[in-house]
Protein backbone atom coordinates (compact mmCIF):
# COMPACT_ATOMS: atom_id res chain seq x y z
CA UNK A 1 0.00 0.00 0.00
CA UNK A 2 1.26 3.55 -0.93
CA UNK A 3 2.41 6.03 1.63
CA UNK A 4 -0.06 9.25 1.97
CA UNK A 5 2.88 11.06 0.62
CA UNK A 6 3.72 9.23 -2.22
CA UNK A 7 -0.03 9.39 -2.81
CA UNK A 8 0.26 13.27 -2.79
CA UNK A 9 3.14 13.79 -4.59
CA UNK A 10 2.03 11.10 -7.30
CA UNK A 11 -1.30 13.43 -7.75
CA UNK A 12 0.31 16.86 -8.04
CA UNK A 13 2.05 15.56 -11.23
CA UNK A 14 -0.65 13.51 -12.47
CA UNK A 15 -2.60 16.78 -12.62
CA UNK A 16 -0.43 18.39 -14.95
CA UNK A 17 -1.58 18.06 -18.71
CA UNK A 18 1.23 20.02 -20.25
CA UNK A 19 5.57 19.58 -20.13
CA UNK A 20 6.96 20.38 -17.49
CA UNK A 21 9.30 23.52 -17.56
CA UNK A 22 11.27 25.10 -15.86
CA UNK A 23 9.35 27.41 -13.80
CA UNK A 24 6.72 24.41 -12.97
CA UNK A 25 9.72 23.06 -10.49
CA UNK A 26 9.64 26.16 -8.43
CA UNK A 27 6.01 25.25 -7.69
CA UNK A 28 6.87 21.66 -6.78
CA UNK A 29 6.61 20.65 -3.13
CA UNK A 30 8.94 18.48 -1.26
CA UNK A 31 10.38 16.10 -1.59
CA UNK A 32 9.47 15.86 -5.05
CA UNK A 33 10.77 19.32 -5.66
CA UNK A 34 14.70 18.30 -4.57
CA UNK A 35 14.43 15.19 -6.50
CA UNK A 36 13.87 16.65 -9.62
CA UNK A 37 16.98 19.32 -8.60
CA UNK A 38 19.36 16.49 -7.71
CA UNK A 39 18.16 14.65 -11.42
CA UNK A 40 18.33 17.41 -13.32
CA UNK A 41 22.11 18.31 -12.15
CA UNK A 42 22.99 14.51 -12.67
CA UNK A 43 21.30 14.80 -16.11
CA UNK A 44 21.77 10.78 -16.77
CA UNK A 45 20.95 8.37 -13.53
CA UNK A 46 19.56 5.62 -12.81
CA UNK A 47 15.99 4.11 -11.04
CA UNK A 48 18.08 3.76 -7.82
CA UNK A 49 19.75 7.54 -7.74
CA UNK A 50 16.42 8.58 -8.32
CA UNK A 51 14.90 6.64 -5.91
CA UNK A 52 18.08 7.52 -3.27
CA UNK A 53 16.52 11.19 -3.32
CA UNK A 54 13.28 10.07 -3.02
CA UNK A 55 11.31 8.55 0.71
CA UNK A 56 9.47 6.33 -1.36
CA UNK A 57 10.37 2.65 -2.36
CA UNK A 58 11.52 1.75 -5.52
CA UNK A 59 8.67 0.99 -6.89
CA UNK A 60 6.93 3.98 -6.13
CA UNK A 61 9.92 5.85 -7.46
CA UNK A 62 9.72 3.98 -10.74
CA UNK A 63 6.04 4.79 -10.98
CA UNK A 64 6.77 8.65 -10.67
CA UNK A 65 9.45 8.21 -12.80
CA UNK A 66 7.34 6.58 -15.58
CA UNK A 67 4.75 9.85 -15.09
CA UNK A 68 7.86 11.98 -15.47
CA UNK A 69 8.41 10.38 -18.81
CA UNK A 70 4.82 11.21 -20.02
CA UNK A 71 5.37 14.39 -19.01
CA UNK A 72 8.45 14.75 -21.44
CA UNK A 73 10.63 16.03 -18.04
CA UNK A 74 12.14 12.56 -18.28
CA UNK A 75 13.60 10.38 -21.07
CA UNK A 76 14.14 6.46 -20.78
CA UNK A 77 17.27 6.21 -21.87
CA UNK A 78 18.11 2.52 -21.37
CA UNK A 79 14.98 0.14 -21.13
CA UNK A 80 16.36 -2.13 -18.89
CA UNK A 81 13.61 -3.88 -16.54
CA UNK A 82 15.82 -3.81 -13.57
CA UNK A 83 17.78 -0.82 -13.33
CA UNK A 84 16.41 1.58 -16.29
CA UNK A 85 18.21 4.91 -16.91
CA UNK A 86 16.91 7.91 -17.91
CA UNK A 87 17.87 11.55 -18.78
CA UNK A 88 16.05 14.67 -17.04
CA UNK A 89 15.73 17.20 -20.25
CA UNK A 90 13.65 20.61 -19.04
CA UNK A 91 11.41 20.96 -22.12
CA UNK A 92 8.08 22.29 -23.20
CA UNK A 93 7.74 25.69 -25.71
CA UNK A 94 8.25 29.41 -24.29
CA UNK A 95 5.49 31.34 -24.09
CA UNK A 96 5.07 33.62 -26.89
CA UNK A 97 4.51 36.76 -27.43
CA UNK A 98 1.16 37.81 -27.92
CA UNK A 99 0.30 39.68 -30.93
CA UNK A 100 0.56 43.50 -30.50
CA UNK A 101 -2.09 45.40 -32.07
CA UNK A 102 -1.44 46.98 -35.70
CA UNK A 103 0.24 43.70 -37.07
CA UNK A 104 3.59 45.01 -35.81
CA UNK A 105 4.99 41.77 -36.22
CA UNK A 106 5.18 42.22 -39.98
CA UNK A 107 6.64 45.38 -40.22
CA UNK A 108 9.59 43.65 -38.20
CA UNK A 109 9.93 41.02 -40.28
CA UNK B 1 35.32 17.95 -15.06
CA UNK B 2 33.37 20.39 -17.01
CA UNK B 3 31.23 23.57 -15.42
CA UNK B 4 28.13 25.31 -16.43
CA UNK B 5 28.53 28.86 -14.95
CA UNK B 6 25.49 30.99 -15.34
CA UNK B 7 26.03 34.82 -14.68
CA UNK B 8 22.84 36.49 -13.79
CA UNK B 9 21.21 39.42 -12.14
CA UNK B 10 17.28 40.45 -11.48
CA UNK B 11 18.09 43.65 -13.22
CA UNK B 12 19.33 44.90 -16.15
CA UNK B 13 22.64 46.95 -16.48
CA UNK B 14 24.17 45.64 -13.90
CA UNK B 15 27.11 44.15 -15.87
CA UNK B 16 26.61 40.63 -16.73
CA UNK B 17 28.15 40.46 -20.06
CA UNK B 18 31.08 42.41 -19.59
CA UNK B 19 31.81 39.98 -16.60
CA UNK B 20 31.26 37.20 -18.45
CA UNK B 21 33.18 38.63 -21.04
CA UNK B 22 36.14 39.33 -18.75
CA UNK B 23 35.47 35.97 -16.83
CA UNK B 24 35.56 33.76 -20.12
CA UNK B 25 39.23 35.60 -20.75
CA UNK B 26 40.82 35.50 -18.00
CA UNK B 27 39.64 31.21 -17.84
CA UNK B 28 41.25 31.10 -21.17
CA UNK B 29 44.17 33.34 -20.36
CA UNK B 30 45.11 30.46 -17.85
CA UNK B 31 44.70 27.89 -20.38
CA UNK B 32 40.87 26.88 -19.87
CA UNK B 33 38.62 25.81 -23.27
CA UNK B 34 36.04 27.93 -22.71
CA UNK B 35 32.24 28.42 -24.39
CA UNK B 36 30.38 31.52 -23.97
CA UNK B 37 26.99 31.33 -24.99
CA UNK B 38 24.77 34.48 -25.37
CA UNK B 39 21.11 33.54 -24.27
CA UNK B 40 19.56 36.69 -24.27
CA UNK B 41 17.90 36.53 -27.18
CA UNK B 42 15.23 39.48 -26.67
CA UNK B 43 18.26 41.89 -26.54
CA UNK B 44 22.00 40.16 -27.38
CA UNK B 45 25.27 41.88 -26.84
CA UNK B 46 27.96 40.09 -25.76
CA UNK B 47 29.47 39.52 -29.01
CA UNK B 48 30.36 43.11 -29.70
CA UNK B 49 32.88 42.78 -26.29
CA UNK B 50 34.73 39.81 -28.58
CA UNK B 51 34.70 42.18 -31.79
CA UNK B 52 32.67 39.71 -33.74
CA UNK B 53 30.54 41.23 -36.24
CA UNK B 54 26.99 40.58 -37.28
CA UNK B 55 28.13 40.20 -40.78
CA UNK B 56 30.51 37.42 -39.51
CA UNK B 57 28.31 35.27 -37.38
CA UNK B 58 27.84 32.16 -39.91
CA UNK B 59 25.11 30.40 -37.73
CA UNK B 60 23.39 32.44 -34.24
CA UNK B 61 22.22 30.50 -31.23
CA UNK B 62 18.53 31.32 -32.98
CA UNK B 63 19.46 28.99 -36.00
CA UNK B 64 20.42 26.23 -33.72
CA UNK B 65 16.86 26.54 -31.87
CA UNK B 66 15.22 26.53 -35.32
CA UNK B 67 17.26 23.40 -36.12
CA UNK B 68 19.24 25.36 -38.73
CA UNK B 69 22.19 23.74 -37.21
CA UNK B 70 23.81 21.75 -34.63
CA UNK B 71 24.90 24.00 -31.79
CA UNK B 72 28.84 23.71 -32.13
CA UNK B 73 28.36 24.92 -35.97
CA UNK B 74 27.16 28.16 -34.38
CA UNK B 75 30.39 28.68 -32.01
CA UNK B 76 32.51 31.20 -33.59
CA UNK B 77 36.30 31.33 -32.15
CA UNK B 78 36.68 34.58 -30.81
CA UNK B 79 40.35 33.85 -29.03
CA UNK B 80 42.28 36.22 -31.31
CA UNK B 81 40.05 38.81 -31.31
CA UNK B 82 40.16 39.40 -27.67
CA UNK B 83 44.27 39.88 -27.61
CA UNK B 84 46.66 39.70 -24.81
CA UNK B 85 48.47 36.67 -24.22
CA UNK B 86 45.26 33.62 -24.45
CA UNK B 87 46.73 30.03 -24.09
CA UNK B 88 43.24 28.55 -24.12
CA UNK B 89 40.52 29.14 -26.42
CA UNK B 90 37.31 31.18 -26.30
CA UNK B 91 34.36 30.36 -28.23
CA UNK B 92 31.03 32.32 -28.70
CA UNK B 93 27.38 31.59 -29.70
CA UNK B 94 26.00 34.50 -30.63
CA UNK B 95 22.23 35.27 -30.07
CA UNK B 96 21.08 36.85 -33.77
CA UNK B 97 21.39 40.87 -33.97
CA UNK B 98 18.97 40.84 -36.63
CA UNK B 99 15.70 42.41 -35.97
CA UNK B 100 13.52 39.87 -37.96
CA UNK B 101 14.91 37.09 -36.30
CA UNK B 102 14.28 38.23 -33.17
CA UNK B 103 10.86 39.13 -33.49
CA UNK B 104 10.27 35.75 -35.27
CA UNK B 105 11.82 33.91 -32.12
CA UNK B 106 9.78 35.94 -29.83
CA UNK B 107 6.41 35.78 -31.55
CA UNK B 108 6.99 31.91 -32.56
CA UNK B 109 8.69 30.78 -29.16
CA UNK B 110 11.05 28.03 -28.93
CA UNK B 111 11.66 24.74 -27.55
CA UNK B 112 13.56 25.14 -23.78
CA UNK B 113 14.40 21.58 -24.47
CA UNK B 114 16.91 22.44 -27.13
CA UNK B 115 18.52 25.13 -24.94
CA UNK B 116 18.90 21.94 -22.38
CA UNK B 117 20.26 19.84 -24.92
CA UNK B 118 22.20 22.34 -26.87
CA UNK B 119 24.03 23.57 -23.09
CA UNK B 120 24.57 19.24 -22.35
CA UNK B 121 26.03 19.04 -26.30
CA UNK B 122 28.47 21.62 -26.80
CA UNK B 123 29.89 20.77 -23.56
CA UNK B 124 30.63 17.21 -24.62
CA UNK B 125 31.42 17.98 -28.31
CA UNK B 126 33.28 20.96 -28.01
CA UNK B 127 35.76 19.16 -25.11
CA UNK B 128 34.78 22.22 -22.97
CA UNK B 129 36.57 23.13 -19.54
CA UNK B 130 33.92 25.89 -19.01
CA UNK B 131 30.43 26.85 -20.32
CA UNK B 132 29.36 30.52 -19.47
CA UNK B 133 25.82 31.65 -19.82
CA UNK B 134 25.30 34.98 -20.37
CA UNK B 135 21.54 35.50 -19.18
CA UNK B 136 18.71 37.81 -19.64
CA UNK B 137 18.06 39.53 -16.75
CA UNK B 138 15.13 38.69 -14.53
CA UNK B 139 13.10 35.54 -14.22
CA UNK B 140 11.84 33.58 -17.28
CA UNK B 141 11.88 29.72 -18.21
CA UNK B 142 15.47 30.48 -20.02
CA UNK B 143 16.91 32.01 -16.77
CA UNK B 144 15.70 29.44 -14.61
CA UNK B 145 16.70 26.64 -17.27
CA UNK B 146 20.26 28.25 -17.02
CA UNK B 147 20.01 28.02 -13.37
CA UNK B 148 19.06 24.72 -13.14
CA UNK B 149 21.37 23.20 -14.83
CA UNK B 150 24.62 24.91 -13.53
CA UNK B 151 26.72 23.87 -11.37
CA UNK B 152 27.71 27.89 -10.37
CA UNK B 153 25.44 30.69 -10.41
CA UNK B 154 27.12 34.22 -9.96
CA UNK B 155 24.54 36.78 -9.33
CA UNK B 156 25.64 40.39 -10.39
CA UNK B 157 24.16 43.38 -8.31
CA UNK B 158 24.56 47.06 -7.86
CA UNK B 159 24.42 48.57 -4.53
CA UNK B 160 21.05 50.17 -5.05
CA UNK B 161 17.78 49.71 -3.35
CA UNK B 162 16.21 48.47 -6.54
CA UNK B 163 18.46 45.67 -6.99
CA UNK B 164 18.75 44.72 -3.31
CA UNK B 165 15.07 43.96 -3.47
CA UNK B 166 15.17 41.98 -6.79
CA UNK B 167 18.18 39.76 -6.11
CA UNK B 168 16.32 38.66 -2.96
CA UNK B 169 14.40 36.86 -5.34
CA UNK B 170 16.33 35.73 -7.60
CA UNK B 171 18.77 34.00 -4.00
CA UNK B 172 15.23 32.71 -3.35
CA UNK B 173 14.79 30.93 -6.29
CA UNK B 174 18.40 29.50 -6.97
CA UNK B 175 18.50 27.90 -3.29
CA UNK B 176 14.85 26.45 -4.45
CA UNK B 177 16.63 24.89 -7.49
CA UNK B 178 19.52 23.87 -5.22
CA UNK B 179 22.32 25.42 -7.42
CA UNK B 180 25.48 23.66 -5.83
CA UNK B 181 27.73 27.43 -6.02
CA UNK B 182 26.41 30.63 -5.74
CA UNK B 183 28.69 33.58 -5.52
CA UNK B 184 27.30 37.16 -5.87
CA UNK B 185 29.44 39.86 -7.50
CA UNK B 186 28.61 44.19 -6.46
CA UNK B 187 29.49 45.69 -9.56
CA UNK B 188 29.61 49.46 -10.22
CA UNK B 189 30.22 50.51 -6.38
CA UNK B 190 31.03 54.39 -5.89
CA UNK B 191 34.04 55.32 -4.70
CA UNK B 192 32.19 57.20 -1.82
CA UNK B 193 30.83 53.68 -0.47
CA UNK B 194 32.46 51.60 2.33
CA UNK B 195 33.65 48.89 0.20
CA UNK B 196 33.91 46.35 3.27
CA UNK B 197 30.17 47.57 4.51
CA UNK B 198 29.34 46.64 1.37
CA UNK B 199 30.06 43.40 1.64
CA UNK B 200 29.61 42.52 4.81
CA UNK B 201 25.97 43.73 4.10
CA UNK B 202 25.72 41.52 0.81
CA UNK B 203 26.76 38.56 2.50
CA UNK B 204 24.54 39.17 5.98
CA UNK B 205 20.86 40.18 3.84
CA UNK B 206 21.35 37.18 1.88
CA UNK B 207 24.05 34.59 3.63
CA UNK B 208 25.95 33.81 -0.09
CA UNK B 209 29.73 34.61 -0.20
CA UNK B 210 30.76 37.63 -2.32
CA UNK B 211 33.34 37.18 -4.19
CA UNK B 212 34.34 40.94 -5.12
CA UNK B 213 32.84 44.49 -4.75
CA UNK B 214 33.94 46.40 -7.99
CA UNK B 215 34.53 49.64 -8.20
CA UNK B 216 32.38 51.89 -10.66
CA UNK B 217 35.31 52.87 -13.34
CA UNK B 218 35.61 55.40 -16.03
CA UNK B 219 37.70 53.29 -17.90
CA UNK B 220 35.02 50.75 -17.60
CA UNK B 221 32.81 53.19 -19.44
CA UNK B 222 35.35 54.94 -21.38
CA UNK B 223 36.44 51.36 -22.60
CA UNK B 224 32.53 51.05 -23.42
CA UNK B 225 32.39 47.31 -24.33
CA UNK B 226 34.77 47.90 -26.80
CA UNK B 227 36.85 45.17 -25.43
CA UNK B 228 37.54 42.82 -22.74
CA UNK B 229 38.58 45.06 -19.55
CA UNK B 230 40.96 42.90 -17.62
CA UNK B 231 42.77 42.24 -21.20
CA UNK B 232 43.54 46.01 -21.27
CA UNK B 233 43.59 46.64 -18.02
CA UNK B 234 45.26 44.01 -16.20
CA UNK B 235 46.44 45.76 -13.08
CA UNK B 236 42.83 47.49 -12.80
CA UNK B 237 41.25 46.88 -9.25
CA UNK B 238 38.26 45.27 -11.31
CA UNK B 239 40.41 42.80 -12.88
CA UNK B 240 41.92 41.66 -9.52
CA UNK B 241 38.27 41.27 -8.45
CA UNK B 242 37.27 39.38 -11.29
CA UNK B 243 40.13 37.18 -10.81
CA UNK B 244 38.80 36.52 -7.26
CA UNK B 245 35.92 35.34 -8.72
CA UNK B 246 37.67 33.25 -11.19
CA UNK B 247 39.79 31.31 -8.44
CA UNK B 248 36.18 30.74 -6.79
CA UNK B 249 34.93 29.15 -9.87
CA UNK B 250 38.30 27.16 -10.69
CA UNK B 251 38.16 25.37 -7.37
Amino acid sequence: MSSALFDTVFKELEARNDDIRPSDILLFSEPLRTALNTVIHLSRFNLTEFAANLPFTREEARELASLLVKRNLFELFVADQQEPVYMARLSAMTRPATRPPSDLWKKID
Amino acid sequence: MSKIISIHSFRGGTGKSNTTANIAALLAKDGARVCVVDTDINSPGIHVLFNLDDSEMVHSLNDYLWQKCTIEEAAHDVTSRVGGDIKGQILLIPSSIKPGEIARILRDGYDVGLLNDGFRDVVDKLKLDYLLIDTHPGLNDETLLSIAISNILVVILRPDSQDYQGTAVTVDVAKKLDVPNMIMLVNKTPSAFDFDDVRERVEQTYDVKVGAVLPHADEMMTLASSGIFAIQFPDHPITKGLQKLVEFIKK
